[in-house]
């Protein structure tokens, strides 16, 4: 009597955070699946059921492929960026925490993460700059021509991971730290002992021990940078001066279709082949990490 | 095969004092087990000597080296941590043969040398296994192999026993010892459990805050402990330790319980206020009217032995037998002490009496 009050209980008790949880997650996603079978024009009450058509005309849909293409290159461009480089530095940071700075470190590294988005790529679009940006300045000085970062379509794409990477970058540290700080420190005095340098302990020790945040850091990035949108649109704007046009993704793309085309059941569509993307890397994260669960 | 030499050692973090100026020295070959309560500075300088701590003061040698400034790689030892440290991501044999690897060895020599271990160690058939896949023991078995292929000159052992439970501490124990006879090594053992010091060791260091409180062979600590400390920390069960004088050639309690001290030591206490010692295990049984007479309190045979808590005037005793007896609690006895495994130690100083 008293197990079944008390599971009575504990559903009323998390029956708010459920009910928040699906509404503003779970609605959603059901919403967007929906409609991508739809086709509606966001004014309409009418909202025909066509089927897989969306799905059928993406396949020919040059600017969606182009925003899937630098889209993935975006995102797996951040990934090989930050994931080793957070590494890096979280060993740094966690190794030499006897220095003075080491907080004004772990500080500076975190604030990019939290600072406001736009203001952010706002400072970077100054130093990509042809003309008055530190970039060129400084590559002047080594003899190198002033290049167009925002202007080439292929700078351009670099110029936007640099600046998702170093957004993306504190909080892959911040989850490094929390890993360096779990690593059993006999480990590494066994190591000392064993005659491995401190080069050689990071290598055969570290970086297979924090295998699993890897793994995560990894995922949780790759995942994120799929969805950049606002770091481009303020970066990357075309000749005329059109934001985003320059490097276009996916996001962007499904709120053109969205709010200037009125295509919700095609942007619908956009959002689900996103979705699923996301879903396969978190699936393959997954079944990386059960493997390496099934050796133990 | 080396000595091993430590001179004045000091260690301090801050203002703490860890260790206080320790010296020992422990002969090419011998078993040292380094014994106290957990926090008397053990583990620190067993740390020390493996180069995991610096040195704030004095010397530490191995063979005619002094170490002192030597990295912990260079200072051909091998240590054996208590939670074993095995790289859980490395199988048995990358786990022994990870040093070799790293002095860059020939394929052939690290193959032998791990081969050669895991034979002495019994762990030929978990070659390929993770860490994970094994037992405690087993795991304890694989430390000591990843310290044996390095064929040091000194091994060094942080409580390596601790974490296994009661049956398979005493067999591990039996083949360390082996261990140490077939390798004939410099050991330096650390552990808090006195039983495992007495076993073991050739030679027992016991520690407490940071300072050594005796040297000497197991026996000889046990016979005659230089201090009420050493008295009270070997020996199990503990050795009753009673406050009170020596008058009349006999040792008197504030409550006026008398005990038999020999002449000797009597005449050199004299008139001092003292504590007596006298082991659990030192008491025999009297006939009525012989000896001290005592209540029982509690009675607990265990078959091969009895240990009895007895009451004597408002002191309790330890009382250990090795006889049968037939009693209850509540019931009188009479114990016979012998003089000479009596220990007086001088209560202001805590240190040893003895007839001149």
């Amino acid at each position: 009597m008293l197990k079944r009050r008390r599971l009575i209980f504990s559903l009323l008790a998390i029956a708010p955070v459920i009910a928040i949880f699906a509404y503003v997650r779970l609605f959603p996603i059901g919403e967007i699946l929906r409609l991508s079978l739809h086709k509606w024009d966001i004014l309409s009450k009418n909202k025909p059921f066509i089927g897989l058509a969306n799905f059928q005309e993406l396949f020919g849909d040059r600017l969606f492929h182009e925003a899937l293409i630098n889209t993935s290159i975006i995102a797996f461009g951040v990934l090989v960026i930050t994931v080793p480089l957070a590494m890096v530095l979280a060993a740094l940071i966690f190794y030499r925490t006897r220095s003075r700075f080491a907080g004004f470190y772990e500080t500076t590294i975190f604030i990019p993460h939290v600072v406001s988005l736009v203001p952010a790529a706002m400072a970077w679009k100054w130093i990509f700059d042809a003309r008055l940006g530190p970039l060129n300045a400084l590559l002047s000085v080594f003899g190198i021509e002033p290049q167009a970062w925002l202007f080439d379509p292929k700078l351009s794409l670099i110029s936007v991971i640099i600046l998702c990477s170093w957004q993306a970058l504190g909080y892959a540290v911040l989850i490094y730290l929390v890993g360096f700080k779990n690593l059993p420190k006999s480990l590494y005095e066994a190591a000392k002992l064993d005659g491995a340098s401190g080069f050689q302990s990071f290598w055969h020790l570290s970086i297979p021990l924090l295998k699993p945040i890897s793994l995560y850091v990894g995922v949780a990035t790759l995942v994120s940078a799929f969805n950049v949108y606002a770091q481009v649109y303020v970066l990357a704007s075309d000749a005329q001066g059109a934001p985003g046009r320059q490097v276009r993704v996916l996001v962007l793309d499904m709120l053109e279709n969205t709010f200037r085309n009125y295509r919700v059941g095609y942007a619908a569509s956009e959002a689900v082949v996103l979705l699923v993307i996301v879903l396969i890397l978190t699936f393959i994260q997954f079944s990386l990490l059960r493997e390496k669960g099934a050796r133990k | 095969m080396a000595s091993l030499e430590i001179q004045n050692v000091h260690k301090a973090f801050g203002p703490t004092k860890i260790i206080r100026d320790v010296s020992l020295s422990v002969p090419d070959g011998a078993f040292v087990v380094l014994v106290g309560p957990s926090g008397c500075g053990k583990s620190t300088l067993l740390r020390m000597i493996a180069g995991l701590e610096d040195i704030s003061g004095g010397t530490i040698s191995i063979g005619d080296r002094v170490i002192n400034e030597v990295e912990p790689k260079h200072r051909d030892i091998a240590m054996v941590f208590q939670n074993y440290a095995l790289y859980p991501h490395m199988t048995v044999a990358e786990n022994m043969g990870f040093s070799l690897r790293l002095a860059r060895r020939p394929r052939a020599e690290v193959t032998e040398r791990i081969t050669n271990a895991a034979r002495i160690l019994g762990l030929t058939d978990y070659l390929e296994r993770y860490p994970k896949q094994l037992s405690g023991g087993q795991r304890q078995r694989v430390a000591m192999g990843r310290a044996i292929v390095r064929d040091p000159q000194v091994f060094l052992f942080d409580e390596p026993l601790s974490n296994l439970d009661a049956k398979l501490r005493v067999q591990m124990r039996a083949e360390l010892m082996e261990l140490h006879d077939r390798l004939k090594t410099t050991m330096v053992y650390v552990t808090h459990d006195q039983i495992e010091a007495m076993t073991m060791a050739d030679i027992i260091v016991v520690m407490r805050d940071g300072v050594v409180e005796q040297i000497g062979d197991p026996l000889a600590l046990y016979d005659r402990p230089d201090n009420v400390f050493v008295a009270s920390f070997i020996g199990s069960p503990a050795m009753n330790l009673l406050q009170g004088s020596i008058k009349e050639q006999s040792f008197r309690t504030a409550d006026g319980a008398s005990f038999p001290v020999n002449a000797a030591t009597a005449t050199a206490a004299a008139g001092k206020s003292v504590i007596y010692g006298i082991r659990p295990e030192h008491f025999t049984l009297g006939e009525p009217g012989e000896g001290i007479e005592a209540t029982i309190r509690l009675f607990e045979p265990t078959g091969s032995e009895t240990y009895i808590a007895a009451m004597v005037g408002g002191q309790q005793l330890g009382v250990l037998l090795r006889q049968r007896l037939r009693a209850s609690v509540g019931d009188t006895i009479w114990l016979r002490i012998d003089p000479a495994q009596v220990h007086i130690f001088d209560a202001a100083t805590d240190q040893r009496i003895a007839p001149r």
